[in-house]
């Protein structure tokens, strides 16, 4: 937890006191963080405790469990979004790579276009073409399959700039230097630029990992068999257990469905700091 | 009708290099003209001249020619790239891609298309397709599980604006025409001076402007129209309210957070996690808190302040207020996380002079570090505009659903809930368009304003 | 030489991993998507015919039921393997089945809700064929199929009637209701209503009572703002919500928004919610919302489908207060002329081999025999889908066990059998019903003159309609 590296300074602006300082942060802490306590409160209870409004933890949080867990099978929503973040963020790292050395370290007719050809998509978002993505995608009788989450989601025209801004950053040196080696795109790629890159590789893993994990739109109109559902979307099914709304269950799912992301990120922090900060530094 | 709409493409695209003079030759204001006329024509070539029928509305007429001079637009803009290439005027590839100046390998040709090839055929499919089809989509009347289609032209769209053609033309050139003319004026006058700082005022009015504009075109129902006006009033609302609070909120704690504190670090991590955090839990979190039955707002207002809260679905107000508070504060955390990285560049040394010249603390922030911000302030205002286009769609699915009465139903919501929930692709598609356009039109901003910046994160 | 092979390799990686993202699931045996789409009209491995069965519940009371009676199914039948797949919602199950008729990998059996039926009559392939096939053709007079007695003639009229088109069955009913009233009978003694009202002048009435306690609730009633009710409250008023006989006799080509009766139900409804007797969740088609301020004591009356009535009677107790349930409440100053069902049917694939198709049959006959369709309305609430079925409970003496059980079975009988109380078969049904949604949304929470605003989403409906039959009319 401790290793958030942005943002530590040496000088900060103000000297003096420090408890109004730490008094500001500790409210803003918790003011961020009410909601996801006040889940947690609730995720422990049953309905009749919450509709008393007790402020006590509840008695409820085994079954609650085990109505999300087992009864609804979240468990199974939780590892088809882990297949499909993993298979897309790995997906795009490695294609993002490719289009980047392609874009810095060779030179082809037309790359002017094709360049623009990329760009362009930045302002092409999924959403705005959703209905027709929809209809093309289950044209390739691709509903329901882990094909229609991951595929359409694994290039894109920001990780392919992020390597080329990175690659181009580089020094000259190194391609000449491997040149001189005999060195192949193939080998200058995996011995050079990836292990020059984890930063930027690590950053992108955060990103996108997150990005996946917490798609919700695109799943919930091309996934419709509740086995085959992400976990964002199958919460939808836990707003009501035979009957009535139920909060105790659907506040442990929200709980337990931002772990994978949370951990990803905590972990993952210090290289996705200093990719990002190299990324902006340009 | 159709002649004089191609005659005007023609003069348009001669007047297009004409205006510039490195490109005021008669053979390229005659090729502007021919590529004017002929992108102009493309347009009744596919469709068919069906805008200018005669039972096509008056605003068909018009948004049939508004067409097919976009249409000879980008082709003349390619048009010019490629002149501007012939001219060297146009960056330099290498520059622009980021090559290297050996030019890197000397391999077969084919080696780096084998490289881009999966990136460019996932683009192309599953990118470059859907748009294309979402447009040709949105001129039909189109049903899943349908056995056929219906051609309805414009209809899709003009249906979403006023049945007045004179103010759907007349509204928009208005607009822009107060901004070409205040960016003059501000560009005509000096510095420091009171008719500048008048322009200044004035164009940031005309800006304004465009958005009353569009108000005034979009249709507010009735007649057999769509009443999309609330659904873009409601889209203003939830957008500026979403991206105001979360990024005047994530600067604040920023700025608070960024010091030199014992447990500095601990405080920061405890700031930024609602990064991992999706919209989906948001919408589910914030549901709970305001749920007017079991939730703790209510409860706590009702118990310390006495005050009985409607229930926030029914009140247009508190539903909009719900839906901000909801997403500004999930965004919150990504704000935060990159103001503590911009906040690392601003000038120490700058500051400190400023300590010793007396300014106050306001002073200081507004003079020195805002400013030095305003990069990472551009950059997470897009970021944050892309958000509360489309991801906030999950959080409103879960609190609102668009109600009270499509009072929190946004673009993308209505998108949704025309093209999906109700079969009707066509129309669907038409809206998606009109996101679409907004979404160019942000982007478009952006490269202007910065130049060329690898947007980072959000819709990866 | 070397380095050419060296890059064919990097692309040998890469090709595996595309084909990893992008044949995963389908070639994967532990991905979960290979488990369902299993085809209707191809026989499975060796004897044993797989038929998909897609159903739109999810939660565990209902889908545990079917995948409980579908494993029983299969113990008894060996060659047969009726498999499960869940979905969200009735629309989802729709759109999905669409989809995998072009494909070519559609399920045997799909549920559908009722509003949808001539939608899925007039669905058609990308082939140009019809999606569904009529379960009395298919059937063909036979009494039994496998060991399956035919249960098709004992479903209850009310059911008959409405699924009933053009003198065929087209589809299997399975989960049918109605609307009903369930009053927090405590409250309402607390209140001095003795009796629980009937009409709309007596719901006033009672509500006067109720909020004028000293200790009274927010509001007095609250139903789901769903167009179901509307077409309910038609049904009892006798009017038609569409020409030609609410689409019976013809295929509906106007829907009528601005009768009298519609306007009448919707301005009892707005002088309900003026008073602060309705309470509106805000939110559209909210059932929980609706059912969840009843449980919670926030009303005395809930307007509601009977297909809960088994949980919200057993959640009243729990709660500790006494649940009624009783007809929908009906305009007193018109003859009362019924109340329409809910629910939906099970339509079975058009195009499967003899054997599958069979096999669908069987099953469907199986579900709904006495003793399952019994089991069924104990575990929910939905009526007793057919005579037989209604004469076993009795003989168990369920009813006088649980009394609020037989209320619907009831109102479904007291109806007469007109066009006006079968409800209407029309397309674009289900963008109707939200333009209607809609409409009373904005008149409740707009404040909005009645008459104008109805007129309006008229002329939308009408629009709507006339869109669909161009597409489909033929």
């Amino acid at each position: 937890m401790a290793g958030l590296q942005v943002g530590v300074q040496k000088k900060g602006f103000v000297r003096g006191r420090q408890w109004p300082f730490h008094l500001a942060l500790i409210t803003s802490v918790l003011v961020i963080a009410f909601p996801l306590l006040y889940a947690a409160l609730i995720a422990t209870q049953t309905n009749a405790e919450i509709f008393s409004f007790r402020f006590t933890p509840g008695s409820a949080l085994a079954s609650n469990f085990d109505d999300v867990w087992v009864k609804r099978e979240f468990s199974r929503a939780m590892w088809n979004s882990l297949q499909q973040s993993f298979w897309v963020t790995v997906g795009k790292t490695v294609l993002s790579l490719l289009a980047g050395l392609a874009f810095v370290y060779f030179r082809f007719r037309a790359k002017w276009f094709v360049f623009f050809f990329v760009l362009v998509t930045l302002m092409m978002p999924t959403e705005v073409m959703i209905l027709a993505m929809f209809r093309l995608v289950s044209g390739f009788g691709w509903q329901d399959t882990m094909a229609s989450i991951t595929v359409p989601f694994i290039a894109s025209a920001t990780g392919a700039f992020l390597f080329r801004q990175h690659f181009a950053n580089m020094p000259v040196e190194l391609l000449e230097a491997s040149q001189i080696d005999g060195a192949t795109p193939f080998t200058f790629l995996t011995r050079i630029l990836i292990p020059l890159s984890w930063n930027i590789i690590g950053a992108l893993f955060v990103i996108q990992f997150v990005y996946t994990w917490n798609m919700f739109l695109w799943p919930s109109l091309i996934i419709r068999d509740d086995s085959a559902q992400v976990v964002q979307v199958a919460m939808q099914t836990l707003l009501n257990f035979g009957g009535a709304l139920t909060f105790g269950p659907l506040m442990l799912a929200a709980i337990i469905a931002s772990i994978p992301p949370a951990l990803v990120f905590v972990v993952m922090q210090k290289p996705f700091m200093s990719g990002f900060v190299t990324a902006q530094d340009k | 009708m159709l002649i004089s709409a191609l005659v005007a493409a023609a003069a348009f695209g001669a007047a297009f290099f004409a205006k510039t003079p490195r490109h005021r030759k008669p053979r390229r204001v005659a090729v502007g003209a021919a590529v004017g006329l002929a992108a102009a024509a493309v347009v009744p070539g596919v469709m068919g001249p069906c805008g200018f029928a005669a039972e096509a509305s008056q605003v068909d007429h018009v948004l049939f020619f508004g067409l097919m001079l976009t249409a000879s637009w980008l082709a003349l803009i390619v048009v010019r790239m490629i002149y501007d290439r012939a001219d060297g005027a146009a960056p330099e590839t290498a520059s622009m891609t980021g090559e290297i100046r050996s030019g890197g390998f000397r391999t077969k040709p084919w080696v780096p298309w084998l490289l881009l090839s999966p990136t460019l055929l996932i683009l192309v499919v599953f990118l470059y397709t859907p748009a294309v089809q979402t447009f040709t989509l949105a001129t039909k009347l189109a049903r899943l599980g349908a056995p056929n289609s219906i051609d309805v032209c414009l209809g899709n769209f003009s249906e979403l604006l006023v049945a007045d053609p004179v103010r759907v033309v007349a509204y928009p050139l208005v607009a822009v025409a107060a901004v070409y003319a205040t960016s003059w004026w501000r560009r005509a006058t000096s510095r420091e001076t009171v008719s500048h700082r008048l322009a200044e005022v004035a164009s940031t009015f005309a800006v304004l402007g465009i958005f009353v504009a569009l108000y005034a075109v979009f249709s507010p129902g009735g007649d057999g129209q769509v009443a999309y006006r609330p659904v873009y009033v409601t889209t203003l609302i939830i957008t500026v309210g979403t991206v105001a609070t979360g990024m005047v909120g994530g600067l604040a704690i920023a700025y608070l957070a960024f010091r030199n504190i014992r447990g500095g670090g601990v405080y920061r991590t405890l700031l930024i996690w609602p990064y991992a955090i999706s919209p989906t839990v948001a919408g589910i979190l914030f549901f709970m808190i305001f749920d007017p039955t079991a939730g703790i707002f209510q409860y706590l207002a009702e118990a310390w302040f006495g005050i009985d809260v409607p229930n926030y679905r029914e009140n247009a107000v508190l539903a909009q207020a719900a839906i901000i508070l909801a997403s500004g504060w999930k965004i919150l955390g990504y704000n935060i996380l990159f103001y503590l990285a911009g906040l690392q560049n601003v000038p120490t040394s700058q500051v400190e002079a400023a300590v010793i010249d007396g300014a106050s603390v306001w002073q200081r922030f507004t003079k020195i570090v805002l400013p030095a911000l305003s990069p990472i302030t551009f950059f997470l205002l897009v970021t944050n505009l892309t958000y509360a286009f489309f991801e906030i769609y999950a959080t409103i699915d879960f609190m609102t659903k668009g109600a009270p009465a499509g009072k929190t139903s946004v673009a993308i919501y209505e998108i949704i809930r025309v093209g999906v929930n109700n079969g009707d692709l066509g129309r669907g598609a038409a809206q998606s368009v009109l996101l679409f356009i907004a979404v160019i039109g942000v982007t478009l901003w952006q490269f202007r304003t910065s130049g060329e910046r690898v947007t980072y994160g959000g819709a990866g | 030489m070397r380095s050419r092979s060296r890059l064919f390799s990097l692309f040998a990686v890469l090709g595996l991993v595309v084909a990893a993202c992008g044949g995963g699931t389908t070639a994967e045996p532990e991905a979960p998507a290979e488990a369902e789409a299993p085809a209707g009209t191809a026989a499975g491995d060796g004897d044993v015919t797989t038929i998909g069965f897609w159903v739109a519940f999810s939660d565990e009371a209902r889908l545990g039921f079917t995948k409980e009676k579908a494993a029983e199914f299969n113990a008894k039948y060996p060659e047969y393997n009726i498999e499960v797949t869940s979905f969200a919602s009735y629309n989802d199950v729709f759109d999905a089945a669409v989809l995998a008729v072009d494909s070519g990998e559609p399920p045997g059996i799909i549920h559908f809700f009722e509003a949808a039926t001539r939608q899925a009559l007039d669905a058609v392939g990308a082939d140009g064929q019809p999606i569904f096939k009529s379960v009395t053709e298919a059937i063909g007079g036979r009494d039994k199929i496998l060991d399956e007695p035919v249960v098709l003639d004992s479903v209850v009229d009310a059911a008959r009637n409405y699924y009933t088109v053009d003198g065929s069955f087209y589809s299997m009913p399975w989960n049918t209701s109605s609307a009903i009233m369930f009053s927090n009978t405590d409250m309402l003694e607390a209140a001095g209503v003795m009796e629980v009202p009937s009409t709309w002048a007596e719901v006033e009435a009672a509500c006067e009572k109720v909020m004028a306690m000293p200790n009274a609730p927010a509001g007095c009633i609250t139903w789901p703002n769903h167009s179901w009710f509307v077409e309910q409250s038609l049904g009892q008023q006798g009017e038609l919500l569409a020409n030609n006989d609410n689409g019976r006799s013809g295929r509906a080509t106007e829907v009528y928004l601005t009768s009298d009766g519609m306007l009448d139900y919707v301005s009892w409804w707005k002088g309900l919610a003026d008073k602060g007797y309705y309470t509106y969740t805000g939110v559209q088609r909210d059932w929980d919302g609706t059912a969840n301020a009843f449980l919670a004591q926030e009303v005395a009356m809930l307007i509601y489908s009977s297909s809960d009535t088994t949980f919200l009677t057993n959640s009243g107790k729990e709660a500790g207060f006494d649940v009624q349930a009783s007809f929908m409440p009906y305009n007193g100053e018109k003859e009362y002329v019924g109340n329409l069902i809910g629910g939906a049917t099970l339509w079975l694939l058009n195009g499967m081999d003899k054997k599958a198709e069979d096999g669908a049959l069987a099953f469907m006959n199986f579900f709904s025999n006495p003793e399952n369709a019994a089991e069924w309305h104990r575990i929910t609430g939905y009526i007793p889908i057919t005579k037989d079925a209604e004469a076993l409970l009795q003989s168990e003496g369920w009813y006088d066990e649980s009394p609020n059980s037989k209320v619907a079975s009831d109102q479904l009988a007291a109806a007469q059998n007109t066009p006006a109380s079968l409800g209407a078969l029309l397309g674009n049904f289900v963008a109707i019903r939200d333009i209607i949604t809609i409409a009373i949304e904005d008149i409740l929470v707009n404040d909005l003159d009645v008459a104008e605003r109805m007129a309006q989403a008229n002329v939308e409906a009408n629009k709507s309609l006339a869109e669909y039959e161009a597409l489909f009319g033929g």
